[in-house]
C-alpha cells in the first residue's frame, strides 16, 4: 500500500479512478476486458482483496454490471469499467439500476465508435449514449474529468452521488485522460468526504422498500438485514411489486427523472475561465478542454476577449449556467471529439439569436489547441 | 371532426378471453358492407391477466383509429370489472353489454378503477347503471358452455352485440365462416345465435365473498382438514384427478371442491401438486 | 406443522400463472425444502430472470430480485459474493437460463458459485405467447415452429455438467416429493447446484401439441423419464427418448468464494 500513503505521486487516469473507488468505499468489482479500460479491472484485482473486497471477472459486460447491482442490493458499494462496445451491452442493466434504483458507478472510458470503431483512440462519441442509451425515460448522472486528479475527484464524486441519489453515476473519460499520467497531490483528494447510503432504522416489518423520503430518494435495505422486499425491473409501487396502475407509474417514473432536479446543487459542476468579459465562448469537456483552455489564453494575447465554459457534469446537463455565462457572448463555439452531439444540447439552451459553431473531429485525433484558435479566430477548421 | 355517423364500438376483456377475434369479425361485418373501419388495439399480455382492448370505428369514412372517451356507442364487455373500467368512453345514452362472468385476475391489477384499493370491485352494476342506463348482462359463459365450448364466450358476445347493431344476420354468419377455423364454423354461429337470442338478466354475484379465507372447509373427527382456497383455484383439475380416494370434485363453477373429506389419507398429493397453491391439508 | 402459507406474500395472490401452469408446483416444493432445512426467511435471497417462472419470486416472502431476461445468474453471483452467508436461489426459465443467459449459466457453472439454479423447463416461452425454446423437442408445435420444431434441443443437465457444475440434477412435477429432496440435496451442495425441473405449460405447449387438459399432461410425465439409479439396470433400448431424473451428477469441489479467498490470500 505504499503508494496510495505518498503524498505527491505520478497517477495514472485510469489507476486514478480505480484508488478513488478504493478510498470510496467502492468494495465490488466486476468488469469485462476492454481497451482502453482494463487497466481500471487489473488495479482493482490488485487492491481489492487486501481491502477486504471481492474481485470478478466476468463472462461479459452485460453480467458485470449485473453483478454489480446485486453486490449492492446486499450492501456492498461495486463499480464496474467499460469502453464503448461494452458500454453499449451494459445499457440494459443502467436501465435496471435506474429503476430499481440501485446505487453503482459505471465508468466508461471513451473510444472511437460507431461498433468496434477505433480501439483504442481518444473519442467522445458516447456522451449522449450516456443521457440516452437505455430505452425509456430515466434520469442520468455522467461526470466527465479532463485530468487524472479529477478523475480521482469525481469518482468519489461519482460514488458519492450514487449512494445519496440511489441511481447509477456515469464516469465518461476519454481515452487520453485514461491513459494520461500526471503529478498529483494526494494530501487534498485523500480527504475528500465519502457518503454512504441510508438505512433504515425502522423495523422490519414497517419499511415500505420504495416509498420516498424528502428529498425523493427511498431508504435501501441491504438484503440479508431482515427487511424482506421485492426488486424489480417492471413498473412498480412503493411496496416494489409490479403494478400498471397508471397514476402509481406516472408517481415513479415522474419521482425518478425528478430526482435529479430536485438535487441538482450537489451535483451541477462546471469550471468558468475568462468568461465575465468574453464575446467569444468556447464550450469544451473532457481532454478537449485541456486544449481549448490553451487557445483561449492565446486569443487572450492576441486581443479576442476568450473564454471557456468546462462542464464537469454533462448530464444532467448545466444548461442554465451556460445561458449565462453565455449571455454577453457574441459567439458559441462548441469543441468536442464527435459529430457535434453536445452541439445541438449548447444550441437548445443559448437560443436562436446566434448560431453555434463547431470545432469537431471524430478521427481518433484529439483536437489540437491551434485548432480551435482558429475556430476562435472565425478561420476555417479543415480537420472533419 | 368526424364525419357525421361515424358508429364506435369498444370491446373489452381480459387475456385469453377473444376479444380480438371479436373485433375482427366486427371488422369484417363492416367492410363486407361496404364502410370504411379502423381498428385499434392493444394486448400482448394476454394469458397474464392484462388487459385486452379493441377499438372499432366504421362508417362512410373514418378519420381518427380511437375512440374518445364519451363517444362509444356500444361496449361490448366480457368481464365485468373491465366494464366498468371502460364505461366512461360511453356517450350519453349508449348500451353497455357485459358478460356477467367475473374473472379475478392477479392482486396486483384487481381493481382497475384510479384510487381504488387493489381488490375486485363491488357493485359494478350499480355503477354501470349510475352513468349509463342501458347496461345488458348475460352470463355468456353459461350459454357457451351449453353449446359445449366454453371457449366460444367471444361468440355469443359478439351475438348479443348484434343485437343491437345495424347489420344483417347473414353478414354475420358470413364474416364468422371467413374467420374462424373451418371445423367450429358450425358451433361458432350456434354459440352467435346464443347470444343474439340472450335474455339479458341481472348481474348475478356468483362469487364468494372476498373476505373467506380457505372457504368450504370440512373437518371430520378422525381424518384431515382439505381447505380449498376458492379465489385461488383455478380449475386445473390436477388435484381431482390425482387423489387416490376421490375427495374432491370440480364444482359447476369449475373449481374444485371437497366431496369426501373422511376418506382423505393425507397422501399430500393434493396440495402439493396444486399448481395454485390453493389447497392445503391440515 | 409446515404451512405453506407462512412464506408467501398472501396479498399478491392468486398467481397470475395460467390453470395447471406446473411452477406453481415446483414453488410449492421448493417452501417445503426450505422448511425442512430450517432456513430463515431473511438468510434466504431469490433471484429470478424475464419470463412465466421468473415471476416465481414475486410470490415469496424472502429477499426477492425479479432481474433482467437471461442474467439472473449475475446479479445472483454479485449477491453471493457481497453476502457469502446468504442462500442464493436462483428460479429460471429454459428460454431465460439457456438462450439468452445460456453464456451465464455455463460460467456460473464453471466458478462453481454458490448458488442453487432452479430450471423450469416447459419446452416454450409462455409469457410471449408459445414461441419455441431451446428445450423444444423436434417435431413439437409452437408459434414459431408451426409445422414442428425443427432445431435440437439442449440437454441442459449435461450442458451445466459439462461446464462444471458441481451437482446437477433433474426432476419432475409429477413427483413433487422426490422434486423436494433433490432441492434440498441442491442447496446443500456448497458450490453450483443445477436443477432442472420439467414443467406443464398447458396453455401453450399442451393446446398446441394436443397433449389435453392440465391433469393429462403431468400424469403423462411419468411415461418420458426412468430415475437415474433404474437406468442402470436398463437395457439401452428401454432408455431410448427418455429423460434420466435424480441426481444425475454430484462431485462437490471448493466454492468459488473459497477458491477466490484462498488465491488472493
Amino acid at each position: 500500500m505504499g503508494a496510495a500513503t505518498k503524498t505527491v505521486q505520478l497517477l495514472q487516469g485510469n489507476a486514478a479512478c480505480a484508488r478513488a473507488a478504493l478510498a470510496a468505499g467502492c468494495r465490488f468489482y466486476a468488469g469485462y476486458p476492454i481497451s482502453p479500460s482494463s487497466e481500471i479491472a487489473e488495479v482493482m484485482a490488485r487492491l481489492l482483496p487486501p481491502a477486504g473486497g471481492k474481485f470478478i471477472q466476468m463472462e461479459d459486460e452485460i453480467a458485470s454490471l449485473g453483478a454489480v447491482i446485486g453486490a449492492s442490493l446486499a450492501g456492498v458499494k461495486g463499480m464496474t469499467a467499460t469502453s464503448g462496445p461494452g458500454f453499449s451491452l451494459m445499457q440494459e442493466h443502467i436501465g435496471y439500476a435506474c429503476y430499481a434504483e440501485v446505487p453503482c458507478v459505471i465508468v466508461n472510458v471513451m473510444r472511437g465508435g460507431p461498433s468496434t470503431g477505433l480501439p483504442t483512440l481518444p473519442a467522445q462519441g458516447d456522451v449522449m449514449q450516456a443521457r440516452w442509451g437505455t430505452h425509456g425515460d430515466h434520469p442520468a448522472i455522467a461526470l466527465c474529468p479532463s485530468t487524472p486528479a479529477e478523475v480521482y475527484e469525481l469518482t468519489v464524486l461519482a460514488f458519492n452521488l450514487s449512494e445519496r441519489l440511489r441511481t447509477p453515476v456515469i464516469l465518461l473519460m476519454d481515452e487520453v485522460v485514461a491513459h494520461m499520467y500526471e503529478k498529483v497531490d494526494m494530501r487534498r483528494l485523500a480527504n475528500l468526504p465519502v457518503e454512504n447510503r441510508a438505512r433504515p432504522t425502522c423495523e422490519p416489518g414497517k419499511h415500505a422498500a420504495f416509498t420516498p423520503g424528502a428529498d425523493g430518494v427511498p431508504v435501501m435495505a441491504p438484503f440479508g438485514d431482515g427487511y424482506r422486499y421485492h426488486v424489480t425491473g417492471l413498473a412498480h409501487d412503493d411496496r416494489g411489486y409490479p403494478t400498471q396502475d397508471p397514476k402509481l407509474v406516472a408517481a415513479t417514473n415522474r419521482r425518478l427523472q425528478e430526482k435529479t432536479v430536485r438535487n441538482r446543487e450537489g451535483l451541477m459542476r462546471y469550471e468558468l475561465l475568462d468568461t465575465e468579459d468574453a464575446e467569444v465562448i468556447v464550450f469544451a469537456y473532457g481532454i478537449v478542454a485541456a486544449a481549448a483552455r490553451r487557445a483561449v489564453r492565446e486569443a487572450r494575447k492576441q486581443g479576442i476577449r476568450a473564454g471557456l465554459f468546462r462542464p464537469i457534469t454533462l448530464w444532467p446537463f448545466p444548461g442554465e449556467e451556460l445561458a449565462a455565462a453565455c449571455a454577453g457572448a457574441s459567439r458559441v463555439i462548441v469543441a468536442e471529439m464527435n459529430l457535434g452531439q453536445m452541439s445541438g444540447e449548447v444550441q437548445r439552451v443559448i437560443g436562436r439569436s446566434k448560431d453555434v459553431e463547431s470545432c469537431l473531429k471524430a478521427d481518433g485525433e484529439a483536437i489540437s489547441p491551434e485548432e480551435i484558435l482558429l475556430a476562435i479566430e472565425g478561420k476555417e477548421v479543415r480537420h472533419v | 371532426m368526424e364525419p357525421n355517423g361515424t358508429q364506435n364500438v369498444l370491446i373489452v376483456g381480459v387475456g385469453g378471453q377473444g376479444v380480438i377475434l371479436a373485433s375482427d369479425i366486427l371488422g369484417v361485418v363492416c367492410m363486407n358492407r361496404g364502410y370504411q373501419v379502423k381498428k385499434s388495439e392493444v394486448h400482448g399480455m394476454a394469458k397474464r391477466g392484462g388487459v385486452v382492448y379493441s377499438h372499432v370505428r366504421y362508417g362512410a369514412q373514418v378519420l381518427s383509429p380511437t375512440i374518445e372517451p364519451g363517444t362509444s356507442d356500444v361496449l361490448l364487455a366480457f368481464e365485468p370489472a373491465e366494464a366498468l373500467r371502460w364505461s366512461k368512453y360511453v356517450k350519453p345514452g349508449g348500451t353497455i353489454i357485459v358478460n356477467s362472468r367475473k374473472r379475478i385476475p392477479p392482486a396486483a391489477c384487481q381493481d382497475r378503477r384510479m384510487d381504488a384499493p387493489t381488490r375486485y370491485p363491488q357493485g359494478i352494476e350499480q355503477a354501470l347503471r349510475g352513468q349509463v342506463g342501458d347496461v345488458r348482462q348475460f352470463d355468456a359463459e353459461e350459454l357457451a358452455v351449453e353449446i359445449g365450448d366454453h371457449r366460444m364466450c367471444n361468440t355469443v358476445l359478439l351475438g348479443a352485440l348484434s343485437s343491437v347493431c345495424e347489420f344483417e344476420l347473414q353478414d354475420w354468419l358470413g364474416a364468422i365462416a371467413a374467420s374462424v377455423k373451418p371445423k367450429t364454423v358450425e358451433r361458432n354461429q350456434k354459440a352467435f345465435l346464443a347470444g343474439r337470442n340472450a335474455q339479458f338478466a341481472a348481474m348475478r354475484d356468483s362469487l364468494p365473498s372476498e373476505k373467506c379465507e380457505m372457504s368450504r372447509s370440512v373437518t371430520c373427527l378422525d381424518a384431515p382438514e382439505i381447505a380449498i382456497h376458492d379465489s385461488w383455484c383455478k380449475g386445473c383439475e390436477i388435484c381431482v384427478v390425482v387423489c387416490p380416494q376421490a375427495c374432491l370434485k370440480m364444482n359447476e363453477r369449475n373449481r374444485a371442491e371437497v366431496v369426501k373429506a373422511e376418506a382423505c389419507i393425507r397422501c399430500m398429493l393434493c396440495e402439493w401438486m396444486c399448481p395454485d397453491l390453493a389447497v392445503r391439508v391440515q | 406443522m409446515f404451512d405453506f402459507r407462512e412464506y408467501l406474500r398472501m396479498e399478491m395472490f392468486p398467481h397470475m400463472l395460467c390453470p395447471g401452469c406446473g411452477h406453481g408446483i415446483v414453488l410449492g416444493a421448493l417452501l417445503r425444502a426450505i422448511h425442512s432445512l430450517k432456513l430463515t426467511k431473511d438468510e434466504i435471497v431469490v433471484v429470478s430472470g424475464i419470463g412465466c417462472s421468473s415471476r416465481l419470486a414475486g410470490y415469496v416472502d424472502f429477499n426477492t430480485l425479479h432481474t433482467t431476461h437471461g442474467r439472473p445468474l449475475a446479479f445472483a453471483t454479485g449477491i453471493k459474493l457481497a453476502r457469502p452467508e446468504l442462500t442464493v436461489i436462483v428460479i429460471t426459465g429454459d428460454g431465460d437460463g439457456l438462450s439468452i443467459g445460456g453464456n451465464h449459466l455455463i460460467h456460473a457453472a464453471r466458478r462453481n458459485v454458490g448458488l442453487t439454479c432452479l430450471l423450469l423447463n416447459n419446452q416454450i416461452y409462455g409469457m410471449t405467447g408459445g414461441q419455441f425454446a431451446p428445450t423444444t423437442q423436434i417435431g413439437r408445435v409452437s408459434t414459431t415452429s408451426p409445422k414442428g420444431q425443427y432445431e435440437t434441443p439442449f440437454d441442459s443437465c449435461k450442458l451445466a455438467e459439462a461446464a462444471g457444475a458441481s451437482f446437477v440434477a433433474r426432476g419432475i412435477t409429477y413427483e413433487p416429493s422426490a422434486l423436494e429432496k433433490l432441492i434440498v440435496a441442491a442447496i446443500e451442495n456448497k458450490g453450483f447446484s443445477f436443477l432442472e425441473v420439467a414443467s406443464d405449460c398447458p396453455e401453450f405447449f399442451g393446446r398446441f401439441n394436443k397433449l389435453g387438459n392440465p391433469a393429462d399432461q403431468i400424469l403423462m410425465q411419468k411415461q418420458n423419464v426412468v430415475d437415474v439409479e433404474a437406468a442402470a439396470a436398463l437395457p439401452a433400448e428401454r432408455l431410448r427418448g427418455k429423460m434420466l431424473t435424480g441426481i444425475l451428477h454430484h462431485e462437490p469441489r471448493p466454492e468459488y468464494g473459497a477458491v477466490y479467498a484462498e488465491s488472493v490470500a
